[in-house]
C-alpha cells in the first residue's frame, strides 16, 4: 500500500512538472501572461507531491515495512532510530528521492521571490527550466532509480544500512547539507538559461538570486568539510581528503560556484564579464550532474564504492544534453550579451578577480582532469590507470599559493586603477606581517617550500583583512563617534557582503595553514604492546591498558584502552576499535582520536589482541588538524553575515567602504619631486 | 631612499633569506629514507582502496613499505622500482601517471590551459591599456537619439 | 575579434564532446578489472621458503619438477568459506599423485585462528604461513583467495582471483601440465 502511495506522489511530481511546462511554454509562445501566471502553480505541486514521496518512504522505514525493497536494503529491525531516518538518503533512491525535495524546496522559493514578476518571460523561461530539471529527476525516480519498488516475497528482516553509514550521528547532516548546496546551484542556472533564451540581461536577477547562490555555496563549503571531517574521525584510514573521485565530484561545482561569487561582484561594479558569469553558472549546473554520474555510475574506482545501476547511461544522457544546451545557447546569443567594459588597469581589484577566475578554473580543469584521466587512458589504450595524491597535490599546491597571495593583496587594490604609492602604503605592514609570520614558522623547525609560503601568505592576509575592518570602522568612528564595537557592528552591517567575505577569507587562510601543517609534518608509527606495555611517538607516551569486546545486535566491537601522557600529564584514555559486522567480513576501524589546539593525537587499533596478547597500535600525531574544521566554521559564518541584510536600503554600485585614495599628498609629493 | 622605501627594500632581504633557508638542499644520509617514503607514497597499496603504501597499514603495505627498503638498500633504482611493482601489479599501481606518451594529457593540458588563459588575459589588459576609451558605434547614437524626447 | 564567444563555445563544447564520449564508452566497463587478473601468468614464479603448519619448512626449490597449486587464504574471508569444500575435494583427487603438490598460504591472519580452523575443517594439504606478507607481496596478491598454478618448469601458467570450484582447479591442474 506504501509503495503504491509512494509512486502515486512520484507520478503526481512528474506530471505537475510537465503539466507546468506544458503550461509555461504555452504561455511563452503566445505571450500570454494569464498562462504564465497560471503556470508557475505547478512548481507548488511539484514541492507536494515530494514531501509526499519522502513521507511515506520515511513512514516505511519508521514502520520496517521490507516488502518495499528499499527498505529492506537499507534498514533492518535491529537499526537504531537515528539511522532509521537517515535511511531516506541511505543509498541511490533515496537519495535521488531527496535531490527531488531538496529542488521541489528551491524552486518553490523562486517562485515565491518573483512571484511579483510572475509574467516576466525571463522569469517564466527560468521557472521553465527548473521544472524540465525537476520532471527528469522524478522520471529518474519512475524509471530505473524507483524507490518504491517492491519484493514478491517480504523478508523476516532487512539487510540494514551499509557499516560505515552507521558508525556516527554525522552521517545525518552530511548527505542533506552536500545536497542543499548541490541542488541550490539548479536555481541560478535555470536563469542563466533563461537570460540567453530571451537575450535579455541586466534585470537585476542576478542580484535577486545572488543570495541563492550564496546560500547553496554556503551548503556545500559546510558539506565538504563535514566530509572531510568524517573521513578523519569516522573512517579512520588517517586522513581527510583522499583525491577520491567521489570526494572531488563534490569539489568541482564548489570550484566554479567560488570563481562566480568573485567575477559577479565585477559585473555588479563594472558590467563586465556577463557571459563568462553566464558560463560559470552552466558549468556548475553541469558538473553537479557529472558528479552525480562519476559517483553513481560505478565507473570510476572509489572508497565510496556504490553498485552499479542503470542511472548511469540515464544521467550521462541529460548532462550532455544540458551542456549542448548550454554551450550552444551561449555560441548562438554569447556574442549579443557581450557588455563592451573594459579593464583600467592590470593593477586593481577587477583585474585581481579575473585573476581569481583564472586560477579557480585552472584548478577546476585540473581535478577534473585528473579524476577522469582512468577513463581516457581505459578508452584510449586499453590500460587501467590509477591517479591518486601525489598528481593532485603536485599540480593544485602551486595554484593554491597563488590563490593565497591574490586573496592576500586584492581586498588592498583600489577599483579601477591605483598608483604604486597608494599600493605601496596600504600593502607594507601587512607584507611584514607575513614575512614575520614565515620567519618564525622557520625558525620553529618548518623546511618545506609549499608549507612556509602558506604560513607567510597567511599571515599576510589575515593582517589585511584585519586591516581592513580597522580602516572601515575607524572611518566610521570619525564622522559618527561611536566607540569601537558599535562601529564595527554598524561597519560590517554596511557592507556585509565585503565583510562577510573578508570573514570567510580567514576561514580559507585558517583552513589552508591547517592543510600545509598537517600534510607536512604529520608522523605515523605502529606499535605493539602487551597489557601495561608503553611507547613513545613523538613526546607522547601511550600505555595499552586492556582490550575489550563488545556484542550488540548486529555488530562485534573488539576495542583496546590507552592512556596517552605527554611529559607526566594524563590526557586521557582513548579506545580506538574494530568492529565486525553481522553481514560483512572484514572488521571496519574505528578511531580514537584525542582532538589538540595544537596537534592530534589519532589512534587506531591496527590488530586484535593475538594469542601472547598483544595489540598493534597505529599512533599518528597530526598538527593542527582541528584548524580545518575551525576554519570550516569561520568560511560558515562568514557567510552567514554576507547572507545578513545590508543597512542600506540598496547598495549603489558606485558606493564603497572604502578608503579614499589620497590625491594630495601625492600630488604634494610629485611636485616636490619635480622641483 | 626614503623610509618607505627602506622598509620595502629590508622585506625583499627577509624574504629572500627565508626563503633561501628553506629551499637550500639538505644532506644526502636521509635520502634513502626519503626515497623509501616518496616511492611508498606513489605506489598504491594492492589491497586497499585508493591508499598509498605509505598510508596504508595492511599487511602487505607494511611488506611492500619493507621490499621497497630493502630494494633501495641493494641500489635499485626509483624507475626499476616502479617497473617492478608494476609487472607484479599492473599499470594500476601507479598512483602518480607517468608523464611521458599519453601522460602529456594530464600534466601537460592543464599547464598550456593556464598558459593560454593567461596569455589571453595579458593581451585583453593590454588592448584596454592602449585604447582606454570606448567609441560610441552609430547603433549606440540612434539609440540614445531614439530615448531623447 | 569578432565572435569570439562563439569561438570560445565552440573549442568548449569540442572538449566536452570529446570527453562525453569517453565516458559514454566507459559505462557499463569494470574499473577494477585490471585488479582481477593477476599479471603473474607466464612469468616465472617467485621463490619462497615458508613454515608449516606442522613445523617444518615448504620451499620452492624443493618442489622443481612438480605441478604446483598455490592458494592464498585466510580464516576470516566469506569466498574462502565458499571455495573451501571445492579445494578439499580437489585435493582428495590428487592426493596419491607425487608429481603434485597442493600448498595453501596464509594471507593476513593469526595463527590460532588458522590452526583452529584446520582442526574444525580438516584441510590435508600442506597449510604454510607468511611472516612479514613475504610470498603474498611477492605472488601480487590483493587479497583472498587467489589460487596459482605452476608448471614443472617454475612458470606461473593460471591463476584465479577469487574463490574457484572443482572445474575451475582441474583447469589450472591441466594448464600447468598435469596428468588427468
Amino acid at each position: 500500500m506504501k509503495a503504491s502511495l509512494g509512486v502515486l506522489a512520484l507520478a503526481l511530481g512528474a506530471s505537475g512538472a510537465v503539466l507546468g511546462i506544458g503550461t509555461l511554454g504555452l504561455g511563452l509562445a503566445r505571450h500570454d501572461e494569464r498562462l504564465l501566471r497560471a503556470g508557475r502553480r505547478y512548481v507548488f505541486v511539484v514541492l507536494v507531491a515530494a514531501l509526499l514521496a519522502a513521507a511515506v518512504m520515511e513512514w516505511a522505514l519508521l514502520t520496517h515495512d521490507f516488502s518495499i525493497k528499499y527498505v529492506a536494503e537499507n534498514n533492518a529491525r535491529a537499526t537504531p532510530l537515528l539511522y532509521t531516518i537517515t535511511g531516506l538518503w541511505a543509498a541511490l533512491e533515496g537519495s535521488i528521492l531527496l535531490w527531488g525535495l531538496v529542488l521541489g524546496g528551491y524552486l518553490a522559493f523562486v517562485v515565491h521571490k518573483f512571484r511579483n514578476r510572475s509574467g516576466d518571460p525571463l522569469v517564466a523561461w527560468a521557472t521553465l527550466v527548473g521544472l524540465v530539471v525537476a520532471l527528469f529527476f522524478f522520471g529518474l525516480m519512475l524509471g530505473p532509480a524507483n524507490p518504491f519498488k517492491t519484493l514478491a516475497s517480504a523478508p523476516l528482516d532487512g539487510q540494514g544500512p551499509n557499516p560505515l553509514l552507521q558508525n556516527h550521528p554525522l552521517m545525518a547532516f552530511h548527505p542533506p547539507l552536500l545536497y542543499l548546496g548541490y541542488v541550490g546551484f539548479t536555481v541560478p542556472f535555470s536563469f542563466a538559461i533563461a537570460s540567453l533564451v530571451t537575450g535579455r540581461f541586466g534585470e537585476g536577477w542576478l542580484a535577486e538570486t545572488r543570495r541563492a547562490t550564496l546560500v547553496a555555496w554556503g551548503f556545500l563549503t559546510v558539506g565538504i568539510i563535514l566530509g572531510a571531517w568524517w573521513s578523519y574521525e569516522v573512517l579512520g584510514w588517517g586522513g581527510y581528503w583522499a583525491w577520491d573521485p567521489v570526494e572531488n565530484a563534490s569539489l568541482l561545482p564548489w570550484l566554479t560556484a567560488t570563481a562566480f561569487i568573485h567575477s559577479v561582484v565585477v559585473q555588479e561594479r563594472r558590467g563586465m564579464l556577463r557571459v563568462w558569469n553566464l558560463s560559470l553558472l552552466i558549468a556548475t549546473f553541469c558538473l553537479t550532474i557529472l558528479g552525480t554520474f562519476l559517483t553513481r555510475s560505478g565507473i570510476l574506482n572509489s572508497v565510496h564504492s556504490f553498485t552499479q545501476s542503470a542511472i548511469g547511461p540515464t544521467l550521462l544522457v541529460f548532462l550532455g544534453v544540458v551542456a549542448a544546451t548550454g554551450i550552444g545557447l551561449i555560441a548562438w546569443r554569447g556574442d549579443r550579451l557581450r557588455a563592451p567594459g573594459r579593464i583600467d588597469s592590470p593593477v586593481s581589484r577587477e583585474s585581481a578577480f579575473l585573476t581569481n577566475n583564472l586560477l579557480f578554473a585552472a584548478l577546476a580543469f585540473v581535478v577534473l582532469l585528473g579524476t577522469v584521466y582512468p577513463l581516457i587512458a581505459e578508452a584510449l589504450q586499453g590500460r587501467q590507470l590509477s591517479v591518486g595524491e601525489p598528481y593532485f597535490d603536485r599540480m593544485t599546491t602551486p595554484i593554491g599559493i597563488a590563490l593565497l597571495f591574490l586573496m592576500a593583496a586584492a581586498p588592498a587594490l583600489p577599483w579601477r586603477a591605483t598608483s604604486r604609492e597608494v599600493l605601496r602604503d596600504r600593502l607594507l605592514v601587512s607584507a611584514w606581517v607575513g614575512a614575520l609570520t614565515m620567519v618564525v614558522a622557520v625558525a620553529l623547525g618548518a623546511r618545506e617550500l609549499a608549507q612556509v609560503l602558506a604560513f607567510g601568505l597567511g599571515g599576510f592576509a589575515v593582517a589585511g583583512i584585519v586591516r581592513q575592518f580597522a580602516v572601515g570602522t575607524r572611518g566610521r568612528r570619525r564622522a559618527s563617534g561611536e566607540a569601537w564595537p558599535l562601529a564595527l557592528a554598524r561597519t560590517v552591517r554596511s557592507n556585509p557582503r565585503l565583510y562577510g567575505g573578508l570573514v570567510v577569507h580567514v576561514g580559507v587562510v585558517i583552513v589552508a595553514i591547517a592543510i600545509a601543517a598537517s600534510s607536512a609534518y604529520s608522523t605515523k608509527r605502529e606499535v605493539r604492546l602487551r597489557e601495561g606495555q608503553s611507547a613513545g611517538v613523538r613526546g607522547y607516551t601511550v600505555t595499552y591498558l586492556r582490550s575489550q569486546q563488545d556484542r550488540s545486535g548486529q555488530k562485534t566491537t573488539v576495542s583496546a584502552d590507552v592512556r596517552i601522557k605527554r611529559g607526566g600529564d594524563d590526557l586521557g584514555t582513548y579506545a580506538p576499535a574494530i568492529s565486525t559486522f553481522r553481514n560483512a567480513a572484514q572488521g571496519i576501524g574505528t578511531p580514537s582520536v584525542r582532538t589538540g589546539l595544537r596537534e592530534d593525537v589519532y589512534l587506531t587499533l591496527v590488530s586484535s589482541p593475538n594469542e601472547q596478547g598483544r595489540v598493534t597500535i597505529g599512533v599518528a600525531v597530526n598538527p593542527m588538524v582541528m584548524w580545518l574544521w575551525v576554519g570550516g566554521g569561520v568560511m560558515a559564518l562568514g557567510t552567514l553575515v554576507a547572507l545578513s541584510p545590508s543597512l542600506r536600503r540598496r547598495a549603489r554600485p558606485t558606493e564603497t567602504e572604502e578608503e579614499p585614495v589620497p590625491a594630495e599628498p601625492a600630488l604634494r609629493e610629485r611636485e616636490e619631486a619635480l622641483t | 631612499m626614503s623610509r618607505r622605501a627602506l622598509a620595502w627594500v629590508a622585506l625583499a632581504a627577509v624574504l629572500v633569506i627565508t626563503l633561501a633557508i628553506v629551499a637550500w638542499p639538505r644532506g644526502g644520509d636521509a635520502s634513502d629514507a626519503s626515497r623509501v617514503s616518496s616511492l611508498s607514497s606513489e605506489l598504491r597499496c594492492p589491497d586497499c582502496e585508493g591508499q598509498s603504501i605509505e598510508q596504508s597499514s595492511t599487511e602487505t603495505a607494511r611488506a611492500a613499505r619493507a621490499d621497497i627498503r630493502q630494494r633501495v638498500a641493494t641500489g635499485q633504482s626509483d624507475g626499476e622500482i616502479r617497473q617492478a611493482y608494476i609487472d607484479k601489479f599492473g599499470d594500476s599501481i601507479l598512483l602518480k601517471p607517468e608523464g611521458g606518451g599519453l601522460g602529456i594529457v594530464v600534466w601537460g593540458l592543464p599547464a598550456a590551459a593556464l598558459v593560454l588563459g593567461g596569455g589571453g588575459l595579458v593581451i585583453a589588459l593590454r588592448r584596454w591599456r592602449r585604447e582606454p576609451h570606448q567609441h560610441p558605434t552609430d547603433a549606440d547614437r540612434e539609440l540614445v537619439g531614439r530615448a531623447r524626447p | 575579434m569578432r565572435h569570439r564567444a562563439r569561438w570560445i563555445a565552440l573549442a568548449v563544447g569540442a572538449f566536452v564532446a570529446v570527453l562525453a564520449v569517453v565516458l559514454a564508452t566507459q559505462v557499463g566497463t569494470d574499473p577494477r578489472a585490471d585488479t582481477n587478473r593477476s599479471h603473474l601468468v607466464g612469468k616465472d614464479a617467485p621463490a619462497f621458503d615458508l613454515p608449516t603448519l606442522d613445523g617444518n619448512h615448504v620451499r620452492s626449490n624443493e618442489l622443481a619438477g612438480k605441478v604446483v597449486i598455490v592458494n592464498f587464504w585466510n580464516s576470516w574471508c566469506l569466498p574462502c568459506h565458499q571455495e573451501h569444500g571445492a579445494l578439499v575435494e580437489f585435493a582428495r583427487r590428487h592426493a596419491g599423485d607425487p608429481s603434485f603438490v597442493m600448498i595453501g598460504i596464509v594471507r593476513d591472519d593469526t595463527d590460532s585462528a588458522i590452526r583452529r580452523y584446520v582442526e574444525e575443517e580438516g584441510v590435508r594439504y600442506t597449510v604454510a604461513f607468511d611472516p612479514g606478507a613475504r610470498a603474498a607481496l611477492d605472488f601480487g596478491t590483493r587479497g583472498q583467495p587467489e589460487t596459482y598454478a605452476i608448471s614443472p618448469d617454475g612458470v606461473v601458467q593460471g591463476a584465479q582471483i577469487g574463490p574457484s570450484d572443482v572445474a575451475l582447479l582441474e583447469r589450472l591442474y591441466a594448464a600447468a601440465g598435469g596428468r588427468p
